[in-house]
């Protein structure tokens, strides 16, 4: 098997590796770094649970190999938190109780991170589109779509108080 | 207390920091010193074979491998990954004829994915290699799917002990004719001036929980046996690994790892005893084990499919005469589990309605399909589906509304709850029925939908639930729970039971914080491993909070007695006239005399004798609450479902538009977690009802094992959701709390299948009800309006 060498930034620090070609980010991230924040769910990119965020863009590491990442800025849900101080979206997920098994939480997270980048106040729709790769078996979905609209108010830097989210119209 | 400060808010969750940051460890995430990696060689072409040749010396010298080990280097001894076995006493056991019928690897594959050999190398790929050089040859045998297959006279024996495949019906010797009920049903049926009957099959449905199965195992220099395991149930996979390897149970430790969702399927073991045989290979290395998803998928265990024929008697008044029913499931390749969904099938159509006779018969048998076992509502969603199905087509027939007919016959207080002679000690169902029926609003879209024109039709329905609060009587409910005051007058809570994401820690601190009378800051729940924490049969039966939230706070209680006597020596007031509040004891009918709780624990940990005078000073010890708490009841909770559906009639696709779920929980002691497990029920319910079913070639191979090809319901497929908590306290339950944890998806999926019936007046008997079936109904029955079903 043929190696490459690498250089990622991951959550801001930089990492010099020689990674085999067939190894995914997934594989990288958390065998080789010991980042065992980011989860496998199915290596076959059908349930989100690896998600991270690549160039402020949502992927699934499973399916992603770690030497296409070369110089790429990569994004997991260990570095948004503060030493212990949550972000928006992490709070929003604690304060709203979406969280139960906490298996799928990593890549809920950067997948409301990467929606609300791009559509900092999303229907409740355009929400429950972005998760839909995202697969949750706990809750229902009901309690993360509300800690997504909840995220997207609290985003940092909100100037003005935004308007309660659109409600799906039957 | 009077009043209570801590059960009943929305206390935040003890683990959720850790999950939102991934700092949770799950078992796939741990890493130690020396691992070495496992992996299970499986059967992947055959569900029914047996093995001709095993070769595993290609494998053994394949890079990177140390050890390679198959069914002659491991204990002949076999096992039964349940747990059931050791839930009841020995002469139950050998009534209901519980066997150990699976080996740590065969050389009989009975279902596709069954373990053949184990390999054990320096990492993941190098095992994976290496799993690839194994020889196998195979002498394939014929595949039975089915009871009436596996059944058949000349069929292949799966065990010995279990002639014609029959792995279990429902004992003689407890139930005569093999029937569980009583009553004249035939005569009753006579009597009958409606009676509704219909074979139904339900489906065999996936838990999908979001952790693969991973494990690690270790032996230590001492001998110990460590293994690393999200199982449900630590203390009695402590009891089978000790069994199955001879250990003594102190060598045997277990170490209870963060839980990525169970709903059953972690509900005693998977691949523990094939990873603790590769640690017993290499001891002193560490073994990981990670299950791929496409293995899990088909190596754990799955809800019970089968058949299920039921028939309802009725007078023309609406009153039940009987209920006959019989449920044949396809048990799967062993037998783990054969007796319990068999029999709680049953169960819970017994603890529905009051029907004056009652037959009813469970079998379960022997087939290639992948193992079944306990899946969330454990025989409940399958009795939902076929119950509340004829329950409406009887309501329909008679022209009684079905909301009216329910209140008037099911039971309640004082009646025989799933147990014969163990009665209701609370009912709220007709509190659920009514504020269900307000919220989806009932009466007006009941007659609007009634008649309806054009291609989209819709309709709604309503179903109900009985469950249970942990299994007693018939299996043990045991927890023993230690709570420590530390000096500071702050609480360490020792508790066995594993939270499975639900939230049960955090509302057992509440239940903790609440009764000791300090903030809930100042008191620490912690599992523990097998050899610190006392014992618990584990979480199973939707128990955690009332009998292990009772353990707890029975636990608390003795604690706070320890502490109200010697604070009553230092008040001189007696300790039954003293209450708490935020850690400071006070004299309840003169508040201002008092003593901190710390100044009590602090003298009793730090307590030092006056070298002047040989005075003590204060009363000395640790205070320590200890508890071996057994069940006294197991106060069943009831549910309401609502459902308002839209069938289009070209297309066959049914889009479920409002789900209510009003449920009778008794008290919600944390009513956010409470919500979130009757939302997550929702999502799997529907999912029984409308798409989910593992589906199998005709050679046993599972052709839906990925989140692509087994669909479950997404974000944007789930309904509004509006969920209603009736509380009203239990009289047993602790601060009046019943279960919660599993009900949640039982009566949606009779809900649904019933707003089908009201859109388009055609009941499906198979679940999942997919377009196709659909389609096919409406075109050899046709599109009915719901009100011409009316018998004149």
């Amino acid at each position: 098997m043929k190696n490459r060498d690498i250089t990622l930034h991951i959550n801001g620090e930089e990492y010099r590796l020689n990674v085999a070609v067939n190894r995914t980010l997934l594989d990288v991230l958390r065998d080789e770094l010991g980042m065992t924040e980011t989860k496998y769910g199915c290596g076959t990119g059908e349930c989100g649970a690896c998600t991270v965020v690549v160039e402020g863009k949502a992927i699934n590491s499973c399916l992603t190999l770690a030497a296409t990442m070369d110089g790429k800025r990569i994004a997991t849900v260990a570095g948004r938190a503060d030493f212990g101080r949550l972000d928006h979206i992490q709070q929003a997920f604690v304060d709203e109780a979406a969280i139960q098994c906490g298996y799928c939480t990593p890549g809920m997270v950067m997948k409301t991170a990467s929606l609300l980048a791009t559509n900092p106040d999303p229907s409740e729709a355009e929400i429950r589109h972005a998760l839909e790769g995202n697969i949750c078996r706990c809750t229902g979905y009901e309690k993360i779509v509300k800690a997504v609209k909840k995220a997207a108010q609290t985003m940092p830097g909100r100037a003005v108080a935004v308007e309660p989210c659109k409600e799906v119209v039957q | 207390m009077s009043e209570q400060a801590i059960v009943g808010t929305n206390a935040p969750r003890v683990d959720v920091r850790d999950k939102a940051t991934g700092q949770a460890q799950y078992a796939a995430d741990i890493q130690l010193p020396g691992m070495l990696y496992g992996k299970v060689v499986r059967c992947w072409e055959h569900a029914h074979a047996r093995v001709k040749r095993l070769d595993l010396s290609a494998a053994a010298a394949s890079p990177g491998v140390v050890r390679v080990i198959g069914p002659k280097d491991v204990t002949a001894k076999r096992y039964n990954s349940s747990v059931l076995d050791l839930m009841v006493s020995e002469s139950m056991h050998d009534m209901l004829g519980d066997i150990d019928d699976q080996p740590i690897f065969t050389e009989h594959v009975k279902f596709q994915g069954d373990a053949i050999c184990g390999i054990i190398a320096r990492s993941e790929e190098a095992a994976e290699r290496a799993a690839a050089k194994v020889i196998v040859e195979y002498e394939p045998l014929p595949v039975y799917l089915t009871a009436e297959a596996s059944r058949a006279p000349g069929a292949v024996q799966f065990t010995p002990e279990k002639p014609g495949n029959l792995a279990f019906q429902l004992p003689e010797a407890m139930f005569p004719n093999h029937a569980l009920g009583g009553g004249d049903v035939e005569g009753a049926m006579r009597d009958a001036d409606i009676v509704v009957e219909d074979a139904f099959y339900v489906p065999k449905q996936k838990q999908c929980q979001m952790e693969p199965h991973a494990y690690v195992a270790k032996v230590d220099s001492g001998g110990r046996l460590t293994c690393w395991t999200s199982s449900q149930m630590p203390k009695l996979v402590q009891r089978k690994l000790a069994k199955l390897f001879d250990l003594p149970m102190n060598l045997m430790k277990i170490v209870p790892t963060v839980i990525g969702g169970g709903f059953g399927t972690r509900l005693g073991m998977i691949s523990e005893p094939q990873v603790c045989a590769m640690a017993l290979a290499v001891p002193g290395h560490p073994v990981k084990l990670q299950t791929l998803r496409e293995e899990d998928w088909v190596i754990s265990p799955s809800r019970h499919p089968g058949k299920y024929w039921m028939r309802i008697g009725f007078k023309r008044d609406g009153t039940p005469l009987a209920c006959d029913a019989r449920f044949e499931n396809y048990k799967g390749a062993y037998y783990l589990d054969a007796s319990g969904t068999a029999f709680t099938a049953g169960a819970w159509l017994g603890g529905m309605y009051r029907f004056p006779a009652l037959r009813y018969r469970g079998e379960s048998y022997f087939t290639n399909q992948g193992l079944t076992g306990a899946y969330r509502g454990y025989g409940n969603p399958q009795t939902n589906f076929v119950l509340e199905q004829l329950i409406d087509r009887g309501c329909a027939e008679l022209g009684a509304d079905p909301v009216e007919w329910r209140k008037k016959w099911h039971k309640g207080v004082g009646d025989d709850g799933w147990c014969p002679g163990v009665t209701y000690p609370s009912c709220a169902l007709d509190e659920c029925l009514d504020r269900g029926a307000a919220a989806i609003g009932w009466t007006e879209k009941r007659r609007r939908y009634a008649k309806q024109e054009g291609t989209i039709r819709r309709g709604v329905g309503v179903a109900v639930m009985n469950h249970t609060s942990g299994a007693m009587p018939m299996l043990l409910e045991h927890t023993a729970c230690t709570v420590k005051l530390n000096e500071d007058a702050t609480a360490e809570v020792l508790f066995a039971c594993s939270d499975m994401g639900q939230g049960s820690h955090t509302a057992l601190k509440q239940i903790a914080a609440e009764t000791l009378g300090f903030p809930f800051e100042h008191v620490q729940l912690s599992g523990g491993t097998s050899d610190v924490a006392g014992f618990d049969i584990g979480a199973h039966a939707s128990r955690t909070i009332y009998v292990g939230g009772a353990a707890v706070k029975k636990a608390c209680e003795e604690a706070k007695r320890q502490l109200f006597e010697r604070a009553s020596l230092q008040l001189g007031v007696p300790a039954d006239e003293l209450d708490i509040r935020d850690k400071r004891i006070f004299v309840k009918a003169d508040p201002s005399r008092g003593i901190e709780a710390e100044a009590i624990t602090r003298a009793g940990v730090y307590h030092f004798v006056d070298p002047m005078t040989g005075e003590p000073g204060g009363v000395p010890g640790q205070i320590q609450g200890y508890v071996s708490f057994f069940a006294p009841h197991n106060s069943p909770p009831f549910g309401a479902s609502f459902a308002e559906v839209e069938v289009d009639t070209e297309t066959g696709e049914v889009r479920v538009i409002e789900l209510v779920n009003a449920h009778d929980i008794g008290r919600a002691i944390n009513p956010a977690a409470v919500e979130g497990q009757l939302e997550g029920g929702i999502q799997q319910g529907l999912g029984f009802v409308l798409s989910e079913e593992m589906d199998y070639d005709a050679k046993g191979r599972v052709q839906n094992n990925s989140f692509t090809d087994y669909k479950m319901f997404g974000p944007e497929d789930m309904p509004k959701i509006t969920t209603i908590l009736v509380e009203d306290a239990d009289p047993v339950g602790p601060f009046g709390a019943k279960s919660v944890g599993e009900s949640g998806l039982v009566s949606p999926i009779g809900a649904v299948a019933n707003a089908i019936f009201h859109a388009i007046g055609i009941q499906f008997t198979e679940a999942p009800i997919t377009p196709e079936k659909v389609l096919k109904g409406i075109l050899e029955k046709g599109v009915r309006d719901y009100a011409s079903i009316r018998r004149r």
